[in-house]
């Protein structure tokens, strides 16, 4: 008892220095946007001899965030909206049923994860130039939700596939219909599923910035991504400004995860009821 | 061309561009707007401009002011601006070019990216814009022009002048060890030689993006052994070949400077920004860097730093054949016109056009620390001392052509990547070899 | 369930949005791209049909060989580290103690930040004047173990799987906790009762049972690492001299800096047909394992 109670102190502590040193990172990127550019050469791993706050409220109006934050989370949450609606739909059907030509529809889901995003930059824009989605929220929305709805039904049909078959039947039976059941049996359960899927989406479409900057051009529908771009000219490099935009970008995300982080959380008493 | 293939590097990743190098932005996308159809007779057109003047420097907020002024001036014109950060700037034209569906009016780089624009008939000449105003076409210095001409028609009027390869120097620590400026190639390899045995790095380079030792220092260091006229022969394929033994002798030289020690360690990972902050701190004696960097010092550097500050030309070659009185340069970027743009667009194109290059701009952007393809009397009061001195020099020497504004994107793309290769020790002859490979198959591809 | 009529209806509603959303904005990209890499074409102006041109340049160029070296390299790398380790954490922070939500959430992090400042971070560290690492080294009298990390083409490439495999620990953590949550509690008293315990159970219970998650994070971390490009880039460029080259950061320079959109349309493809290959010898070999 002595031994393992050592042995768990041990682990805990090794991981506790492990987490630490992955936290580091963020506390670098707070600490480096209230640090002036020079201190952020010379310095770069301590703390500030001045500390300069108002960084972050340049920042936010020298690249106009407001406007910047606002379309990102319109983006991000239809899009997210979108990915776990049609995914989980999708996967339920792929964990639930079997019908000719589903190794077809798996196939090509399983060729989608593999494409290099950047590769279909070109063709993509010719596609919505054409049915004039470019400038649109749609956009952004409708890719962002394509690309990932491979991995969100991967993940969630892995998931689904750990049902046991009896409590569907037994709703089937009670007259809960296919819809019933996705609706008021499949989409509660998955919650922990749903959740990974949705932490992942979220950062993914939140930091994108490859196809904002191709397919929105319209000042009034720029993503938070762009209104950070406007930190970059190719000549000169004001750090502090950009660390402080890059911080205040970073903050939702982290806010989002750590509420996703309560629901696979509360996913996990859920299934512990079931049980 | 500078910061062409710099700026690529950071390109399309996940917000890349936050980091590559940043001012900070203003609002000159927003009012875009303003002032629209207050009906004072004449026909009202949209105008769609894009341009890449985002920062925070001065030239850019000079060029923005200009804009704006315009929109004032022409309430019949109503602009649709886009103002696109570099590190994004080119990859956006490409896919709206390759799908054909160019602005009435863009920021265009001379040389390749004309010649492609117009090879895709994209873009119209402004030749009767430029012979309506003859004083100013007569003011831009020689060969301004050259780079934006095809044929008989020139598509567009640089509104810089980017010199690539100036050769920094620290007096103070220069003086402290007793050296000159290094005039020929025997007084650098001495100067680096003092420098390394008092432990100081000689010359700062950051090469990570890789075009640098190519704009910076091979442009100019290659003309020096080879002559200009070999290298336009070679560039287009035209009875003289990257495998001569004069081009591996260019390459054995910058071989040899590296071998000397005269770069810091872990040159490779450090980019140009990073460069040219050393340099400043006062920890290299020397920097071979371009004009993009004045604008970036008088923004990082101390004054004290910037005092210490000389501007020279690459020290002379032994028996070259080029003229050793020569910057590698480039003209800067201009206005290109979209190929549909007619009738009272056109006009008002040109107006913006005229606004944006005419002489009234070049002589404000020279005074925003940006060096210009223009005749203009500079105030020196306006500028820093490092920029008076630079621009002293550039108007005393003849300019010779940089690699990557010449050879097309590809081969440049194998000189950049086989310069990195070289300075790791690559053979200079097995490099040669593939350079001229890269170059057959680009020629080959073209006469298809 | 059978496929009567009325779940025919369903499965085909159900699947409808998914497969147009899909189909239109991912599966037709790709083979406009694939057609794209039968064409001489520069991104602009007219291209050229060359049939198999681009393709049989592409198998004989050697540094897309190297990019391919490189990218197994970070493949196995991240099947053989990511894995195993988010796999492990997994299993020692089941627990809901507060220290382990702490380090769950802690390592979940360096997901939240994008590519760029990870890279950026990362690059500090390595950094050759002011890094980090080196200072250490010489701290701990290991001066001669000092290397230029990210540009001695000797050591660069497993300088930089270490930040890959750190960045993206995070969702298999997350996707391995969420399955061992998901093992019913009757399993735990069962393998009680049958004193199956430690590595036993882990082998024989718990491993099984979430064999269907780590073949879905063997799939994500084969088809990431494929497509791993952002941190690269940002950190050495793909360079110097192409030494630490992927093939996704191969194809876009291909396309976006040197304007070979043909060529590169046909490295993309070829990625593609690649990783498939993987992705099937990998489900293949781990379905054995497993029956």
């Amino acid at each position: 008892m002595q031994l393992r109670h050592w042995r768990n102190g041990l682990t805990n502590g090794l991981m506790t220095v492990y987490a630490l040193v992955t936290l580091y990172p963020l506390f670098w990127l707070f600490i480096s946007s209230v640090k002036s550019n020079e201190e952020f050469y010379s310095r770069p791993f301590r703390f500030p001899t001045t500390w300069h706050w108002d960084s972050f409220s340049r920042a936010w109006k020298i690249s106009d965030m407001g406007t910047g934050m606002f379309n990102s989370v319109i983006v991000t949450a239809v899009s997210l909206v979108l990915t776990l609606v049609v995914g989980a739909l999708a996967a339920y059907v792929l964990s639930r049923f079997q019908f000719r030509l589903k190794w077809l529809v798996m196939g090509v889901f399983l060729l989608g994860m593999l494409i290099p995003i950047h590769s279909t930059l070109v063709p993509l824009f010719i596609v919505m130039n054409k049915i004039h989605l470019l400038n649109t929220y749609g956009a952004l929305i409708f890719p962002y939700a394509a690309f990932e709805l491979p991995i969100a039904i991967f993940i969630l049909q892995a998931y689904m596939n750990t049902f046991p078959k009896e409590i569907e039947e037994a709703a089937f039976i009670d007259g809960m219909g296919y819809w019933g059941i996705f609706a008021k049996m499949m989409l509660p359960l998955s919650a922990p599923a749903l959740s990974t899927v949705g932490i992942l989406a979220v950062l993914r479409f939140w930091n994108d910035f490859s196809f904002a900057l191709v397919f929105i051009s319209k000042p009034a529908l720029k993503t938070l991504p762009l209104s950070l771009s406007m930190f970059a000219t190719g000549y000169m490099t004001d750090y502090q400004l950009t660390m402080a935009a890059l911080a205040i970008a970073v903050i939702p995300t982290i806010v989002v995860y750590l509420i996703f982080q309560k629901s696979i959380m509360q996913g996990m008493v859920a299934g512990a009821v079931k049980g | 061309m500078k910061k062409k293939t710099g700026a690529l590097a950071a390109l399309t990743l996940s917000a890349s561009l936050a980091l590559a190098g940043c001012g900070s932005g203003g609002k000159e996308s927003g009012n875009a707007n303003a002032n629209n159809g207050q009906g004072d007779g004449k026909e009202k057109v949209t105008l769609s401009l894009w341009h890449n003047y985002t920062g925070d420097d001065q030239r850019a907020k000079t060029m923005r002011a200009i804009v704006e002024q315009y929109q004032k001036d022409h309430p019949n014109v109503e602009l649709d601006i886009q103002a696109i950060p570099p590190d994004g700037y080119r990859t956006r034209l490409k896919t709206v070019a390759a799908a054909n569906e160019m602005p009435d009016l863009f920021v265009m780089w001379p040389g390749v990216m004309t010649k492609e624009f117009q090879a895709g008939d994209l873009i119209q000449p402004i030749n009767e814009l430029l012979d309506s105003k003859t004083e100013w076409k007569n003011n831009f210095l020689p060969g301004s022009f050259d780079g934006f001409t095809i044929g008989s028609d020139i598509y567009s009027a640089p509104i810089a002048l980017s010199p690539t390869s100036i050769l920094y120097y620290n007096k103070s620590i220069l003086d402290a060890n007793g050296l000159q400026v290094p005039k020929t190639w025997d007084d650098l390899l001495k100067a680096v030689e003092v420098l390394k045995s008092k432990k100081i790095t000689p010359i700062a380079l950051g090469n990570k993006a890789a075009w640098l030792a190519q704009s910076s220092i091979f442009s100019s260091l290659a003309d020096r052994v080879t002559g200009t006229e070999w290298f336009l022969k070679a560039a287009s394929n035209d009875g003289a070949k990257f495998t001569d033994p004069e081009f591996v002798k260019a390459l054995t030289y910058l071989q040899d400077l590296q071998k000397a020690g005269a770069f810091q360690d872990g040159f490779n990972a450090l980019d140009n920004t990073q460069m040219e902050q050393y340099f400043a701190q006062g920890k290299a004696a020397m920097m071979i860097d371009g004009g993009w960097a004045l604008t970036n010092l008088a923004a990082t550097a101390s004054q004290d730093a910037m005092s210490q500050m000389g501007a020279a030309v690459l020290p002379s070659i032994p028996g070259g054949k080029g003229d050793p009185n020569t910057l590698s340069g480039v003209v800067g970027t201009g206005l290109g016109m979209g190929k549909k743009v007619s009738g009272a667009k056109k006009q008002a194109a040109y107006d913006l056009l005229y606004a944006m290059a005419g002489p009234d701009a070049q002589k404000r952007v020279l005074e925003s620390n940006q060096l210009v393809s223009y005749k203009v009397d500079l105030d020196k009061s306006k500028v820093t001392p490092i920029f008076a001195e630079v621009y002293a020099l550039v108007n005393s020497v003849n300019r010779t052509p940089v690699y990557d504004g010449v050879l097309s994107s590809a081969v440049a793309d194998e000189v950049n990547n086989g310069l990195q290769d070289l300075l790791m020790g690559g053979k200079p002859e097995t490099i040669a070899k593939k350079i001229q490979d890269a170059q057959d198959k680009s020629t080959q591809s073209d006469k298809k | 369930m059978t496929s009567t009529g009325r779940a025919r209806g369903f499965i085909a509603i159900a699947l409808l949005p998914a497969l147009l959303l899909f189909l239109f904005f991912v599966i037709v990209p790709i083979f406009w791209s694939a057609y794209y890499g039968f064409f001489d074409w520069k991104g602009i102006g007219s291209a050229k049909f060359i049939g198999f041109g681009n393709y049989a340049e592409v198998i004989h160029d050697p540094v897309f060989w190297r990019s391919f070296k490189n990218n197994m390299l970070i493949v196995a790398a991240s099947v053989f580290g990511q894995v195993p380790i988010a796999l492990v954490l997994a299993l020692l922070l089941l627990r809901n103690a507060w220290i382990h939500k702490f380090i769950r959430t802690s390592v979940f992090m360096p997901m939240v930040l994008s590519s760029v400042v990870v890279g950026i971070i990362w690059g500090y560290i390595y950094h050759p004047e002011i890094g980090i690492l080196n200072f250490l080294l010489d701290r701990l009298g290991l001066a001669s173990w000092k290397r230029q990390w990210l540009s001695d083409p000797s050591v660069s490439m497993y300088s930089l799987m270490v930040p890959i495999i750190w960045n993206y620990i995070g969702p298999y953590l997350i996707l391995f906790l969420a399955a061992l949550q998901n093992i019913p509690s009757e399993m735990d008293d069962a393998a009680k009762i049958d004193g199956a315990q430690g590595s036993r159970k882990l082998f024989s219970i718990t491993l099984p049972l979430i064999w269907d998650t780590i073949k879905v994070a063997v799939v994500l971390c084969i088809s990431g690492s494929l497509k791993a490009f952002d941190l690269i880039y940002i950190m050495t460029g793909g360079g110097p001299a192409h030494s630490t080259e992927l093939l996704a950061s191969y194809m876009y320079n291909n396309t976006f800096s040197i304007y070979r959109f043909g060529y590169g349309s046909a490295v993309s493809t070829t990625i593609i047909l690649i990783s498939l290959v993987l992705i099937a010898g990998s489900q293949y070999l781990m379905k054995r394992d497993n029956r």
